[in-house]
């Protein structure tokens, strides 16, 4: 489908603060287990990720895993039984351990596949939850992954090297087009199998994102000629799917031969397909289902009145922008621009789209990079500034159409506040509101004023999918001619050294900062809910829902 | 024989109209501004792969051939191939179709009889509370949209005020349509809400002109007993006008569960065209479109022979 939400888009939800750490060199990653407390030694070390199993060895680590503290917060895990969650999905579902089309797919994923990094909820890239012991950081461009001993598949075959090569294979296989973001980074030349257990990388260019890239939840390892047909999906996660109906239901089997030992607790897990997210909030209010993903914020506080129902609120980096195509008028004067953001009245935002469920945003977006430079000046509304900007930009009075597609709650009702708030600068603002489907085709990235959406990524990923010409998603047409912003992001992407990689991206986030083409009012919060019994999962920062699906719903068991 | 003459004529008639249907259907989806072959390939489509997807799915043959291929297909008894999984049809919405006939049939057979009895009880105790109280309750749920009466019932009966019956349905893939009886209750409920109202109401009318008739009075007079009267005199003159209503109501249902399937998560017909409108999935759009103008066809048809059948005037008016 051609609508485009972010989670359509595979590779586009990645996360944020381990920018720095976990970004990517191997430095970053020694200082993430040096801050975990791992006695591995590895801050200075530069070369390797430290090799500690975070899993298996970090303790401090594990202690802080969600789930365990939750655990010993109700009791012991108990085993068995069955999970049902609701997710709002469409007969366009799809499962492939590798590729999601819409939302729904991502709970199926998760229960299936597995990385070989993963994300924590400070954003740093870590081991646990994933199939690497090791990513070794030789250079910018060369990498060396080492699978953890004794993992195997849903049907007993341990994972190799081949399966790994396999996997990137697969992934940067132009017809399937599951990943073109990896494709100008690897060629399938650059993968050789130094053992059993390891595969060396060794990218077309330096870039320092790859390991990011490695963490998102889609780039998941699956086995040897693996496709979206086969009738036995097999995979390493916490459970195998047994059945699938698009639009109506798919049933995932525990794995007996699951790698992280005691789990997971659940027999089953039922994931079920709602139209409508109404239906959705209904069926776990009258107990139909035991979870549920995506509650309509306006919808939040009739979950919390119900004392049988825990309501998940997990901060996270997503951001909806409002876009200016900085190379089409009026949008070319970078005053027009200013005038734009200071227009925007930033509380009432997080309040009118999103009933108190999100923050504030300064314009920016990476806001969990380390890199994230949260000393610049929080930008506020300032109507008679904004007034003078638009006067000496000879446009008083202007009025523009801004565009918001009908299928993505939330952009509809912030065009429609931003409508509001630029009446009282004499702006004059024509809400446009299309359907999906028009929205997100051909005239997608060509409009001039328009709104959108991003999932959590670290600032360089951003970059590099939606703020270059080159991007898949060019939303703002930036950088503006003459600019050395890309420059600095290839400089960036080759800088291994953390510290002079942050001045690099500090740089860059000033000129967004100052002239770029997004307005960022609000980041919003991942919202879902559950029934009390429910336990395990952890409202903290995530880059999915439900607790990263509650780490393929291993971490989840029921109270009886 | 004039009876077997007319059911011929009415048939034919009916299949003239679903012909005549089937060229709107195509030339509305036709008309549809999205472009299905972007639909599928999404956003990153190149061209030659756009131009290879339409080739496939056959839209570079002639319009005429595309609707005679079509046509040939459905008259066959094969629609074609859901665009979005390239599944037959058939395969994809065989369960759907069953669970929504399913709701719809007993939607029918729920609020049918009810409509009947409310509608004649109101017109004998005409004028009574009873009269009086039911023309107000109906007028209000008459004024309602279904989807209003839904959530109300929902609030009440499922999620806030009591927890008496599920919020939404669960029919398993390859369950029988009746394996969530309980989920139902709802859903029935609320196309039961929809239908009493007109039905009762027209049925009271009818009924009040059938009770003032000569007929009626002179049955009276001969010292009928009252129940006789009622059911062989007053009933069937009665229910003649009102299977006209019952027909428009029943084919109603046919539409009215894509709401009440979409409040209720019943996986049937609703969602499916729901669904597939929003994925520019043709062939689903097309078949279920003129699926529901079968309904409408059929029911009509009934509801006109049935007429002739319960009214001796028009009986004895063929013969």
């Amino acid at each position: 489908m051609d609508h485009r939400p972010q989670w359509l888009v595979p590779g586009r939800v990645i996360s944020r603060r381990q920018l720095i750490l976990g970004g990517t060199s191997a430095a970053a990653m020694a200082a993430f287990l040096a801050a975990c407390g791992s006695d591995d030694g590895g801050a200075g070390s530069g070369t390797t990720a430290g090799g500690a199993d975070t899993t298996a060895g970090g303790g401090a680590t594990t202690a802080a895993g969600g789930a365990d503290t939750t655990a010993a917060a109700a009791g012991s895990p108990q085993s068995g039984g069955t999970l049902r969650v609701g997710v709002v999905g469409s007969t366009n579902d799809i499962v492939d351990g590798q590729f999601i089309v819409a939302k729904a797919d991502q709970a199926r994923l998760i229960a299936g596949w597995e990385p070989l990094v993963s994300y924590d909820a400070d954003f740093n890239v870590v081991y646990e939850n994933a199939l690497a012991e090791e990513i070794e950081t030789t250079a910018a461009d060369l990498y060396v992954i080492r699978l953890k001993e004794g993992i195997v598949f849903h049907n007993g075959k341990p994972v190799t090297a081949d399966d790994v090569i396999y996997s990137f294979q697969r992934r940067l296989d132009p017809d399937l087009g599951l990943a073109p973001a990896l494709i100008p980074l690897l060629d399938a030349s650059g993968l050789t199998k130094v053992d059993d257990r390891t595969v060396q990388v060794q990218l077309k260019q330096p870039a320092v994102t790859f390991i990011n890239g490695l963490a998102e939840y889609i780039a998941t390892v699956v086995p040897v000629g693996y496709t979206r047909e086969d009738p036995v999906q097999i995979g390493t996660g916490p459970f195998q799917l047994e059945s699938f109906t698009a639009g109506a239901e798919s049933v995932h089997k525990k794995n007996p031969n699951y790698w992280d030992t005691g789990k997971p607790y659940l027999d089953e897990v039922q994931i079920i397909d709602f139209a409508d997210p109404a239906s959705l909030v209904n069926a776990l209010s009258s107990g139909d289902v035991d979870a549920i993903v995506d509650v309509p914020f306006a919808q939040a506080s009739t979950i919390s009145a119900d004392s049988n129902l825990v309501l998940l609120e997990s901060e996270a980096g997503s951001w909806l922008p409002i876009t200016m195509a900085v190379d089409q008028a009026p949008f070319t004067d970078p005053k027009v621009r200013q005038a734009m953001r200071l227009i925007v009245d930033r509380e009432q935002m997080v309040e009118r789209v999103l009933s108190g469920h999100g923050r504030v945003a300064n314009d920016m977006y990476g806001v969990f990079d380390a890199c994230y430079p949260d000393d610049f000046p929080q930008r506020t509304q300032d109507i008679e500034q904004a007034k003078q900007l638009l006067a000496d930009a000879g446009q008083e009075g202007l009025e523009i159409d801004l565009f918001a597609p009908d299928d993505t709650a939330g952009l509809p009702e912030l065009a429609a506040a931003f409508a509001d708030q630029a009446k009282e600068a004499g702006v004059t603002v024509n809400v446009k509101v299309l359907d999906g489907g028009t929205y997100w085709g051909d005239e997608y990235t060509k409009r001039t004023f328009a709104t959108s959406f991003w999932g959590t990524r670290p600032y360089l990923n951003q970059v590099g999918a939606g703020s270059l010409k080159e991007s898949t998603y060019p939303e703002t047409h930036w950088p503006p001619e003459g600019s050395n912003f890309e420059a600095l992001y290839f400089e960036a992407l080759a800088e291994t050294d953390d510290a002079a990689r942050c001045e690099i991206i500090r740089q860059m986030q000033q000129q967004e900062y100052d002239e770029g083409g997004n307005i960022i009012a609000v980041f919003n919060s991942l919202l879902d809910a559950h029934k009390a019994e429910v336990q395990g999962l952890v409202a903290e920062p995530n880059v999915l829902n439900l607790d990263h699906f509650g780490r393929g719903f291993k971490n989840i068991w029921l109270q009886t | 024989m004039g009876l077997l003459k007319f059911v011929l004529w009415r048939v034919a008639f009916g299949i003239l109209t679903l012909f005549v249907v089937s060229v709107v259907v195509f030339a509305l989806t036709q008309a549809l501004p999205s472009d299905p072959a972007r639909a599928i390939l999404g956003r990153d489509a190149t061209p030659a792969s756009l131009a290879a997807k339409r080739v496939e799915l056959g839209f570079d043959k002639p319009a005429v051939e595309q609707y005679t291929d079509w046509l040939g297909g459905l008259l066959t008894g094969d629609p074609g191939r859901s665009f979005v999984n390239g599944e037959p049809i058939m395969d994809f919405l065989g369960d759907r179709i069953k669970n929504s006939l399913f709701l719809m049939v007993v939607a029918a057979v729920v609020s049918i009889p009810l409509s009947i009895v409310v509608g004649s009880y109101a017109a004998l105790r005409r004028d009574k509370t009873f009269d009086s109280s039911t023309s107000v309750v109906t007028l209000v749920l008459a004024s309602m949209p279904d989807f209003v009466i839904g959530a109300l019932l929902i609030v009440l009966f499922a999620t806030n005020v009591a927890h008496v019956v599920p919020a939404t349905v669960r029919i398993r893939p390859g369950s029988a349509p009746w394996s969530d009886l309980k989920g139902i209750i709802l859903p029935v409920a609320v196309l039961t809400l929809a239908v009493v109202p007109y039905v009762a109401r027209v049925m009271r009318a009818s009924m009040i002109e059938v009770l003032e008739s000569d007929y009626v009075e002179m049955a009276r007079l001969k010292g009928v007993p009252e129940r006789t009267v009622l059911w062989r005199h007053a009933m069937p003159n009665a229910i003649g006008p009102t299977l006209q209503v019952i027909a428009l109501n029943v084919a109603y249902l046919a539409g009215g569960v894509i709401v009440v399937e979409s409040l209720f998560n019943y996986t049937g017909i609703g969602l499916a065209l729901r669904d597939a409108v929003r994925e520019v999935n043709l062939p689903v759009v097309q078949f279920l479109a003129m699926f529901i103008a079968a309904i409408y066809v059929v029911t009509n048809l009934l509801a006109d022979v049935g007429t002739i059948l319960v009214t001796p005037r028009l009986r004895t008016r063929l013969t």
